[in-house]
């Protein structure tokens, strides 16, 4: 299990100085235009001309591509193989073996779907590679997300790194005492109980103290809040953000009128 | 002046039978160093928690008689302004952590961003606090990266920075090590040397016979004493209701019982006490021979 | 605005903090489930515990944030699914508040709801983003209904219905043994613990 905050990696890269919002919405707008534009390649090229190069500005490329390839490659094996074989309107035989035949309609929609999914995931990935979770958080109650909800977001991306410690330390000293977590499927069923008792009952009975922690320091008040840290937003950014929405606009229209 | 009078409260938690203090009166004046000292389920967290204005605001239940801060009625504040007068510092450190923060720095100005503290005065405010609770060195650190004393301390500046006129602890050392509980005392040393009006739950009596302007001592939800640290503590009973007493106070009544006390004078519940004690019996042995 | 009302009485303090302890377990027994290699999810029991015990509103959002922290954590495949989540909690919720979480044959009546309506919802996201075919193992039930000549949606819907219900009672199941281990003082600090506590403590 991995114990740490997000995929962000602390560097000092003009993609880092970027404010969030910016990127967020450049990531929608990627996935948007993959999802909707038209041609097979498309999506292919928004991977390899974009998300790529910017990893490489943004001082992540290696940490990008691998996380990327550890992501997906098992879905896009399972997709190829399934789709290939098995796409319903596929006639096209390109070659045949056994029972089995692989069309080329389904070789073609593997491809795109596969392509899609590679945006879609690696555009977050460098979002998340490049953006420290708090820093977006703060952008976007800035912009009007409740604080609750990014109170929610911002304990639970600590809280994790500890249940799963915490978690790690209750499964060493259950297999010391002999605690069966390879076996056969009913002695891991059984090995998940002694597991979950103690992390989910643990965990809960802190939720009092907690919440009457949080209110102590007026975590309730009805006055406006105000904020600590200012998120730097440059006009530049401002005008990008909108040319963002007329992508999004014209690959809606292609996809409408083609 | 009385910063918080409460008569004849009697409080009972919901879903329970028994109140959890029954009959309790009492009066904080400002600059006081009220402790509560009790054995375990006398009361006192109870008791912290209607200071600080959760019960009943938070945890609903029954309650009677009265309770005021500056002279209005608990019932009549919303929790959310009598959280700003009297402020709440608990025993575990870990649960004080806000969670929503991800530096010591951001932690501290959280109570401050809630309330709506302009930014310059917040960044001024934190910084006097961190250097109040000697933890300006952790200011990039996050606060679950750090030892119980420094949490603590963390959770006593989270407080303290929104300026309550109150401060209530509860047992706020009990879950530290010696290093942390020193840590931490030593600043709450530092606060009532200032002035700060606190009133503090706590089982360390030698540390509050140096202390503590008054001692209010509980025992199953009633008030069983109350009065200067040296009468309390000094209490013949404290021992029957299951209260530690001072060490020196113990050894002194060892003695007395062998005639090694003077007679006329009153048990020491500090170092110095005893000392000036047991000269006063040796100089009379002396006069003796 | 009585509904606004109610939805506000429901995420009280107590709420907003259990939501993150709820997203831990999931996220957390969801990866213990992957690590023992059991044939099941189970990365929704906080979810139903949120949603039986503070209701569907809260329910909801905790499925949905609880989607954006695997995507922010994990696996940015997460995201898509939210709608799904969301109507996990929603769905249990509502049960919940029709008394389904009084007794344990009404919490498997709870995990079969929730299961088909996560079926449902599910169908379209698998359909339209991943042309039907997901990484996981029932992606072969699906295959083999396509080469049996049902159509996409169909082949997909139907995996759904079958795989979905065991995960979900199980879910249900785990999320009502952790309630009936919590204490009537605890639960009763949550806004909708009349719907879990047993009807003749009600008064």
């Amino acid at each position: 299990m991995v114990e740490r905050l997000s995929f962000y990696l602390e560097r000092s890269s003009p993609l880092h100085r970027l404010n969030p919002t910016t990127k967020l919405v450049v990531a929608f707008t990627l996935i948007l235009v993959a999802f909707l534009g038209p041609g097979l390649l498309l999506p292919s090229l928004i991977f390899l001309l974009i998300l790529t190069p910017l990893s490489f500005v943004g001082q992540v490329g290696r940490e990008f591509l691998r996380t990327t390839v550890r992501l997906l490659l098992p879905l896009f094996a399972f997709l190829f193989v399934m789709q290939s074989l098995f796409y319903p309107g596929g006639k096209t035989v390109l070659f045949g073996f056994w029972i089995f035949s692989v069309k080329l309609e389904g070789v073609r929609f593997a491809f795109l779907t596969a392509t899609r999914v590679l945006v879609m995931v690696s555009s977050f990935l460098l979002l998340l590679f490049t953006t420290h979770p708090g820093v977006l958080l703060l952008d976007l109650t800035q912009r009007g997300l409740p604080a609750s909800v990014a109170y929610i977001l911002a304990s639970t991306l600590q809280i994790i790194p500890q249940m799963q410690a915490k978690a790690a330390t209750i499964l060493d000293a259950q297999r010391s005492r002999g605690l069966d977590t390879s076996g056969s499927l009913g002695r891991r069923i059984r090995a998940l109980l002694p597991l979950v008792g103690p992390l989910v009952f643990g965990s809960l009975v802190d939720v009092e103290e907690r919440a009457i922690a949080i209110e102590a320091r007026g975590f309730r008040s009805s006055r406006p809040k105000t904020s600590l840290v200012e998120i730097e937003d440059r006009p530049l950014e401002r005008a990008l953000r909108w040319l963002c929405l007329l992508a999004i606009i014209l690959a809606l229209g292609s996809r409408l009128w083609p | 002046m009385a910063v918080i009078e409460i008569q004849n409260l009697t409080y009972t938690y919901p879903a329970t039978s028994h109140p959890a203090l029954r009959e309790v009166s009492l009066t904080v004046e400002a600059g006081e160093f009220v402790a509560i000292i009790g054995p375990n389920g006398a009361g006192k967290s109870t008791l912290c928690y209607t200071l600080a204005g959760f019960i009943p605001h938070f945890f609903k239940g029954e309650l009677q008689g009265e309770v005021r801060v500056a002279g209005q009625d608990i019932r009549r504040v919303r929790l959310e302004d009598w959280v700003l007068k009297v402020g709440l510092v608990f025993q575990n450190p870990f649960n004080q952590i806000s969670g929503a923060k991800f530096t010591v720095y951001e932690e501290i100005a959280f109570g401050l961003e809630n309330i709506g503290v302009p930014r310059e005065e917040m960044k001024r405010r934190v910084e006097e606090v961190m250097a109040l609770t000697g933890i300006e060195d952790l200011a990039d650190r996050s606060p679950y990266a750090l030892s119980g004393g420094q949490q603590q301390r963390v959770a006593l500046a989270s407080i303290l920075v929104m300026q309550p006129e109150v401060l209530v602890l509860d047992e706020p050392t009990s879950q530290l090590d010696p290093i942390g509980t020193r840590e931490v005392f030593q600043v709450i040393r530092r606060l009532a040397h200032q002035g700060v009006t606190i009133i503090m739950a706590e089982h360390k009596v030698e540390w509050i016979a140096e202390y503590a302007d008054r001692v209010i001592a509980l025992a199953e939800g009633r008030v069983i004493g109350t009065g200067t640290p040296a009468d309390v503590l000094t209490d013949p009973r404290l021992p029957d209701y299951g209260i530690g007493i001072s060490r020196y106070t113990a050894v002194a009544r060892r003695a007395a019982g062998e005639g090694l006390w003077p007679a006329e004078r009153r048990l020491p519940v500090t170092l110095d006490e005893a000392e000036a004690g047991f000269r006063a019996v040796e100089e009379a042995h002396a006069h003796l021979h | 605005m009585k509904l606004i009302d109610s939805i506000k009485k429901d995420f009280n303090t107590m709420t907003l903090v259990l939501i993150p302890v709820a997203i831990a377990i999931n996220v957390v027994i969801g990866q213990i489930v992957v690590l023992l290699r059991l044939p099941v999810y189970l990365d929704s029991i906080g979810t139903v515990l949120v949603g039986a015990i503070c209701g569907p509103w809260a329910g909801a959002l905790t499925g949905t944030l609880s989607n954006i922290i695997w995507g922010l954590l994990i696996d940015p495949n997460a995201f898509p699914w939210f709608p799904v989540a969301l109507f996990i909690g929603f769905v249990s919720g509502w049960c919940a508040r029709f008394g389904l979480f009084r007794t344990w044959w009404g919490v498997i009546i709870t995990g079969f709801l929730v299961a088909i309506t996560a079926a449902v919802v599910s169908t379209p996201i698998a359909v339209y983003l991943y042309g039907g075919i997901t990484a996981s193992g029932s992606s072969f039930i699906t295959a083999f209904l396509l080469q049996t000549g049902r159509d996409l949606v169909t082949a997909v819907l139907s995996t759904n219905f079958l795989v979905e219900p065991v995960d979900k009672i199980a879910t249900a199941l785990l999320a009502y043994a952790i309630i009936r281990g919590l204490s009537r003082r605890y639960l009763m600090r949550f806004p909708r613990a009349e719907n879990v506590l047993p009807a003749e403590s009600k008064k």
